[in-house]
């Protein structure tokens, strides 16, 4: 397990660099995907809801200190953890792997909303934004967010779900 | 107390959630704070240099093409510079041999040179011009600057011309202060110098003396500018001079045909004055 928690930290902080670095810059419409909330939700729905707040607390501190808005980017993060514990599959589940697989999706595009529609208000409420503009936003940002979730589910997630 | 208990250990996800939350209010809330900031600002000095080395590794895989596009720049400028420049070089050019035309006492037709040769003793030039504008063979080709040669063959519509810094070309030439006639040629040397012949002794010349072509000429008009003197070297019964062109060959462009105005039955007798023995030292030596 403590072996497990240091890997899944490890690769956290990977993810973090890498959203920061390649993947922030793979801009469509204005907006990009996020892969640090598909991990955060990953590990919520295998490990639990606690683990998954924790890790998204982590997840949250890491990518605000590379990014500059600390508080924003934990607290988002940390309920992203928290919302995506809700679709946890607990290792002694009897889940078809269809079930596991509507269960990580569910959990990624729960994630993704809540986080998105969370930093969106925090970083545009000072600004009054448009309603339109938050609207295109949160949607667009989701949706990239859940391509890369259906790939990530594919070429990774479904193996380690399904044998659980 | 076991009731509080008994909520914490059913609630510790929710519990959990609120420590975070209150945590990252915090952080939100002191964000200004010193050594938040100091701590902030060293996560962005980190990102900044992971995003140079980052720029710098792309920059480097991208050097090849970034290359390309450059040099593909460099050609479209150096174009556009060779484009823009050859217009104003005419512009300039044509301007002046209108305002030149305008003046002359005689008709000038206007010319363009097409194709060149001046690399060795035998240069040759052709002009846009020939038969169907009138131009005829030993017209005069010049410009403002001063005599270029003269026109040694004509098609329908282009002429050759031999210019003055051809080996076997000569004309008739005279000094504008002392009066000296003499006859002017080019050794084949150095492309903006040419030598007056057939000066005696007893003649007074004076550098930076102009010179222009004489009436004695089967082709020229009198009257255009050949030159100055720049040297005069006297020798055993000649002085040699040597005179500095007013034409620079190099950048010639465009041109004047000035029409025929020697009398043909001038030039008639002194060919038959040549062929009889008589001296012609005075006359043009590629005259026919």
């Amino acid at each position: 397990m403590f072996k497990h928690t240091i890997l899944d930290t490890f690769l956290l902080i990977v993810l973090c660099i890498i959203q920061q670095y390649a993947v922030s810059r793979l801009v469509i419409f204005g907006v990009f995907p996020d892969i640090v909330t598909i991990y955060i939700a990953f590990t919520a729905i295998r490990y639990g809801q606690k683990q998954g707040t924790t890790y998204g607390f982590m997840a949250g501190i890491a990518t605000g200190i590379l990014s500059g808005s600390i508080g924003t980017e934990t607290l988002t993060k940390t309920i992203e953890g928290f919302v995506a514990g809700y679709f946890y599959i607990p290792e002694d589940s009897h889940a078809s792997s269809r079930q596991k697989k509507q269960m990580y999706y569910k959990g990624v595009l729960l994630a993704s909303v809540i986080g998105r529609v969370l930093y969106t208000l925090m970083i545009n409420v000072l600004s009054l934004p448009t309603t339109l503009h938050m609207t295109y936003s949160i949607g667009v940002a989701t949706l990239l967010t859940m391509i890369v979730a259906v790939f990530a589910y594919q070429m990774f997630f479904k193996k380690i779900l399904v044998n659980n | 107390m076991p009731n509080l208990f008994k909520f914490f250990s059913n609630n510790n996800a929710y519990l959990l959630l609120l420590l975070y939350c209150g945590i990252a209010g915090l952080l939100i809330k002191f964000e200004e704070n010193y050594s938040l900031k100091s701590l902030l600002s060293r996560g962005t000095e980190v990102r900044a240099t992971l995003s140079q080395g980052l720029s710098e590794i792309s920059l480097y895989i991208n050097l090849k093409q970034e290359n390309e596009k450059l040099t593909l720049q460099n050609s479209a400028l150096l174009a556009d510079v060779i484009v823009k420049g050859n217009a104003l070089r005419d512009t300039a050019s044509i301007d002046r041999a209108a305002s030149f035309m305008n003046n002359a006492p005689v008709h000038l037709i206007p010319a363009r040179v097409v194709e060149r040769r001046f690399d060795t003793s035998e240069n040759v030039m052709i002009i846009d011009v020939g038969d169907k504008q009138g131009i005829e063979k030993d017209m005069a080709v010049l410009t403002p600057d001063g005599l270029v040669g003269r026109v040694i063959q004509v098609s329908r519509n282009y002429a050759k011309v031999m210019p003055l810094i051809h080996s076997e070309f000569s004309v008739s030439v005279v000094s504008d202060s002392s009066n000296t006639h003499g006859i002017l040629r080019w050794n084949g040397e150095q492309e903006q110098i040419a030598q007056m012949h057939y000066v005696p002794l007893s003649s007074s010349m004076y550098k930076r003396e102009k010179i222009s072509t004489a009436d004695f000429s089967t082709f020229a008009l009198r009257g255009i500018p050949v030159g100055k003197v720049i040297e005069v070297i006297p020798e055993k019964q000649f002085y040699r001079i040597n005179i500095e062109l007013g034409v620079d060959f190099s950048s010639l462009t465009h041109v004047m045909v000035a029409e025929k105005t020697v009398d043909s039955e001038k030039v008639d007798l002194m060919r038959e004055a040549t062929d009889t023995g008589i001296n012609s030292s005075q006359t043009d030596q590629t005259n026919p």
